[in-house]
């Protein structure tokens, strides 16, 4: 030991720097590497023996994290039940002879592992007889190795995923759900949809939240067929529940997914979902009264020309919550099955207030002037527009110019025809014949046609990019108040949208607010409103924004949307 | 790799496929036929008592690698010689107490590598060339400048000590970077920067040395040195394995890659980095508990030298003695269970791995794991 001694010190007196001396501690402490003294060590963190280890719990009453304090709590009771906090926990405690471990837990609490581990080591060299204690090194083992699945996940490296969650398996669990998602997905990517499935019905099992569960079922709903997703679903809702949560909103997921699927299907031009998808999805929305999902189902059979099941859709969305989109279908399906009378009257209370609903209307009540159609039905021109068959409609009102029958009524439904083919400067110039030729018809229904005409003009210029010409006009323009809000909140969209591709966020934000209290915000301006907030670095608001739209109509804007916008939430930690 | 129309010394990984390209043709003994003549008596002298390294080792290397003007050759590069080889030299021939070595070893250095205006040292020397590429490789300058205060503290010598501190000052000014709030050296002034990013070389960072430089030097950062490279070798750990890269890429975010030009892999240049920190007094087995879990699977057979990163494809060479000798130690800090049998060294054993050899054997002594 003394030869040891004196050849260990000869080196260190070349190689080693000043040895370091503990702080205010006289006994513990290194005379060199490699030569120990044996040193008590009161408290050194370890736990004792049958006893929890209550090192994290005092660090988080120290720091005040109440939230991960609590979350220890639990923890350390699932452990030992007859545990009770100590009493003292937020007395502020003596300072531990040897190796204070709070800057390891600050820097671990931080993410700043490398920093720890750094810490550590060195803490280690200067004191040999210290041991760091096993909740620390669990803590850092655990956060080290979800970092490296979540780098591989990011990367797309999905072997590495399964790798890596391979090396931990407490990284499976209901604790480290972000790792168990990831892991689930990878095997998803990987084509193991077995494995992907066992990982998800690990989730949902294990996790008492419903909001878990149901955020579990989002997840797995692209890497399993419907009939596991199903199975999951049923599991969700059911399995080991927990006082207090509610699974319903598990099932209503599952709905929505269904309903999404579905619906997405309906979307696409000559696609038939098969019946019972269109049968589950139909009793999905009416359970959920879902007027959104109601339209889209009415659409749905209105283009399939089943004019009775298109109306009872329509007629449900208005009840739901009624608006003038279920309006102008109930518009176009009652002028379907030919009750002309009720189509009327459905359009009644947004007449004059709702461009589409009037639109529709005038496609079911016969132009002034005429235009085709008799009074047993709709007009080749009506059933053209109920259609939303754009290119019919000119060529009908151009045969009508032909035979010199042109009205300021056709003049205008040709202007609207053009607006829905974007062909905005041959539909101003429509509207501008339509007010000339106003005219010729008399009182009110002059000035009515006369101040459509004049809107649709406006419109026209708004799509040329005239936003701010037609923002001067509208004061003294004696447009009625509905009409100028209309056009004020379509100047705010496309001042919005520009502002958005001038990356002027700050702008985007306050124009689309600006707008809200004048209409209802599109899908695509509340797509644009969430990356607005992506960009801005608000990634939780946008995230929270593209999961709800992706709920209500999952597209692959939304789905890609929402992936982004994850990942930033993921790599910012 | 040819950067800005030079090669940038190490840089280039030029030394290595060459070492393990003779490692695995056994070309190594061919090449020691070659060599200038053992300059067995130049080291002669009892040996100074209490000296870390033995007479017989010292001599052993000595015989083989160092001339008789002071120059150690590197047997497995094509008998080249190179700063690093000067700085390995002076380091044990202060251990083996050999004086003589010790001013024969600088005097050459002094002569034929400190020849930048910036007072680092040419990395590479090759015999009738003289100088072959003045770039400083900065773990030659490490070593020299670590060899000189070793030998200026035992023999309180006053020039060694001026002339490392000389060093020591070069190397801060010109070597250390701020990146990702580490503050590590550059493997060399030029060619190691790509962009925002620096290439770091794990295994030139020489822990020992730097805690040296930093009792040396109280008020010149070393410890700061010292905290950045453990936080830096706490995130070298590529793949499944965990092992550091030979070379790294460090973004201005403090995210590590590998970089492209140079070999991916762990291998003759990291197997360093557990040696170094061992050395300077590092037990937590944490930072070697990837050499324990990589040499595991091999069992009593050979250890391959070197594997890839992140995949993990073992190369067919086997470890060096040399290498074994640092993985044993590794493994034993690791505790990971395994022991590594470590043969004695060959006749024919080449430089770098008796220099792996002896380092360790000093390593082990200073830590009380040897005696």
């Amino acid at each position: 030991m003394t030869r040891l001694l004196l050849l260990t010190a000869s080196v260190l007196a070349l190689s080693v720097p000043a040895l370091a001396q503990q702080g205010g501690s006289p006994t513990p402490r290194a005379l060199a590497p490699g030569v120990q003294v044996e040193v008590e060590q009161p408290g050194g963190g370890q736990a004792a023996p049958g006893r929890v280890d209550e090192t994290a719990l005092r660090y988080y009453a120290r720091i005040g994290d109440v939230a991960r304090l609590e979350a220890e709590i639990a923890r350390l009771k699932s452990i030992d039940p007859s545990w009770q906090p100590p009493k003292d926990l937020f007395a502020p405690q003596p300072v531990q002879a040897g190796v204070d471990e709070s800057p390891f837990w600050k820097l671990v609490s931080a993410g700043q592992m490398a920093e720890a581990r750094a810490a550590i080591a060195e803490a280690r060299r200067k004191t040999p007889s210290w041991q760091p204690s096993e909740k620390l090194l669990a803590e850092l083992d655990i956060a080290e190795a979800t970092a490296r699945l979540r780098g591989a996940s990011e990367g797309k490296r999905w072997q590495e995923v399964v790798d890596a969650a391979a090396a931990d398996p407490r990284l499976l669990t209901c604790n480290r759900l972000d790792s168990l998602w990831r892991t689930a997905e990878a095997y998803g990517e990987l084509k193991q949809t077995d494995r992907a499935f066992e990982l998800f019905r690990t989730a949902a099992t294990t996790c008492t939240k419903a909001s878990e569960r149901r955020d579990t079922l989002f997840k797995a709903s692209r890497y399993l067929p419907q009939d596991r997703m199903r199975e999951l679903a049923d599991i969700a809702g059911s399995a080991n529940p927990a006082p207090g949560e509610d699974y319903a909103i598990v099932r209503r997921a599952m709905a929505e997914l269904d309903v999404g699927r579905t619906l997405e299907r309906l979307g696409a031009k000559g696609v038939n979902p098969p019946a019972e998808d269109l049968a589950r999805a139909e009793s999905n929305v009416t359970e959920r009264r879902d007027a959104d999902a109601a339209i889209a189902l009415g659409w749905f059979y209105q283009n399939k020309k089943q004019f009775g099941q298109a109306r009872d859709w329509f007629t449900r969305a208005n009840e739901w919550a009624a608006s003038d989109r279920a309006a102008e279908g109930l518009i176009l399906a009652l002028a379907g099955l030919n009750r002309k009378e009720e189509a009327v009257a459905a359009g009644a209370p947004w007449r004059g207030k709702s461009e589409r609903v009037d639109r529709a209307l005038r496609a079911v009540v016969k132009p002034p002037g005429g235009g085709g159609g008799g009074p047993q039905g709709p007009s080749p021109l009506d059933r053209a527009v109920a259609a939303r068959d754009w290119s019919l409609c000119l060529d009908l009102i151009e045969r009508e110019r032909r035979a010199n029958r042109v009205t300021a009524g056709l003049a205008q439904q040709r202007g609207w025809c053009l607006m829905e083919l974007n062909r905005p400067s041959e539909a101003e110039d429509s509207f501008a014949e339509a007010r000339a030729l106003s005219a010729k018809a008399g009182g009110a229904e002059r000035r009515r046609i006369a101040e459509e005409a004049q809107y649709g003009g406006m419109v026209a210029r708004m799509r040329m990019d005239d936003t701010a010409g037609v923002m001067h006009d509208l004061p003294g323009s004696g447009l009625g108040a509905e009409h100028q809000r209309d056009l004020k909140a379509s100047a705010l969209a496309s001042q919005a949208l520009r502002a958005y591709q001038e990356e002027r966020f700050r702008d985007t934000l306050r124009l689309l607010d600006a707008r809200l209290p004048l209409a209802p915000e599109s899908r695509g301006l509340t797509l644009m409103r969430g990356w607005t907030l992506y960009n801005m670095n608000r990634h939780g608001e946008a995230l929270e924004l593209f999961e709800a739209l992706d709920r209500r109509l999952s597209t692959e804007d939304t789905r890609n949307a929402v992936d982004t916008a994850r990942q930033a939430i993921y790599r910012g930690g | 790799m040819i950067v800005g129309g030079k090669i940038t010394g190490r840089g280039n990984g030029s030394v290595d496929p060459g070492r393990r390209a003779l490692l695995g043709a056994g070309a190594a003994g061919m090449l020691a036929a070659v060599l200038p003549a053992p300059a067995r008596g130049q080291t002669g002298g009892a040996q100074t008592a209490g000296a870390e390294l033995d007479a017989p080792s010292w001599h052993g290397f000595a015989g083989r690698f160092l001339g008789a003007d002071g120059r150690v050759t590197d047997t497995g590069n094509g008998g080249i010689s190179h700063s690093e080889g000067q700085g390995y030299g002076l380091v044990l021939a202060t251990a083996a107490r050999d004086r003589g070595a010790v001013d024969r070893l600088w005097g050459w250095t002094k002569r034929n590598l400190m020849v930048r205006p910036d007072g680092l040292s040419a990395w590479k020397w090759e015999s009738g060339k003289g100088v072959t590429d003045p770039n400083n490789a900065t773990d030659g300058d490490i070593l020299i400048a670590w060899g000189l205060l070793r030998a200026a503290e035992l023999w309180k010598d006053a020039d060694l000590r001026g002339a490392a501190l000389a060093l020591l000052q070069a190397i801060r000014q010109h070597t250390l970077v701020r990146q990702a709030g580490m503050t590590l050296p550059l493997p060399g002034v030029t060619g190691f920067r790509r962009g925002g990013a620096v290439i770091v070389n794990p295994s030139y960072l020489i822990m020992p040395a730097f805690q040296a430089f930093a009792a040396a030097e109280p008020s010149g950062g070393w410890d700061g040195v010292i905290g950045s490279a453990l936080v830096f070798l706490a995130k070298a750990r590529i793949g499944q394995g965990q092992l550091p890269p030979d070379w790294a890429l460090l973004a201005e975010d403090g995210s590590l890659t590998l970089p492209d030009g140079f070999r991916k892999q762990f291998g003759y240049d990291a197997i360093r980095v557990p040696l170094y920190l061992a050395w300077a007094g590092y037990r937590d087995p944490w930072y070697f508990r990837p050499y324990g879990a990589f040499a595991a699977p091999f069992g009593n057979g050979p250890i391959p030298a070197t594997v890839s990163l992140p995949g993990g494809t073992t190369a067919q060479v086997p470890a060096s003695v040399g290498m074994l000798a640092v993985l044993r130690l590794a493994t034993r800090i690791a505790e990971s269970g395994n022991a590594i049998v470590v043969p004695p060294l060959g006749a024919d054993e080449d430089y770098y791995s008796t220099v792996l050899f002896l380092l360790t054997r000093l390593a082990e002594r200073s830590l009380g794991l040897s005696p």
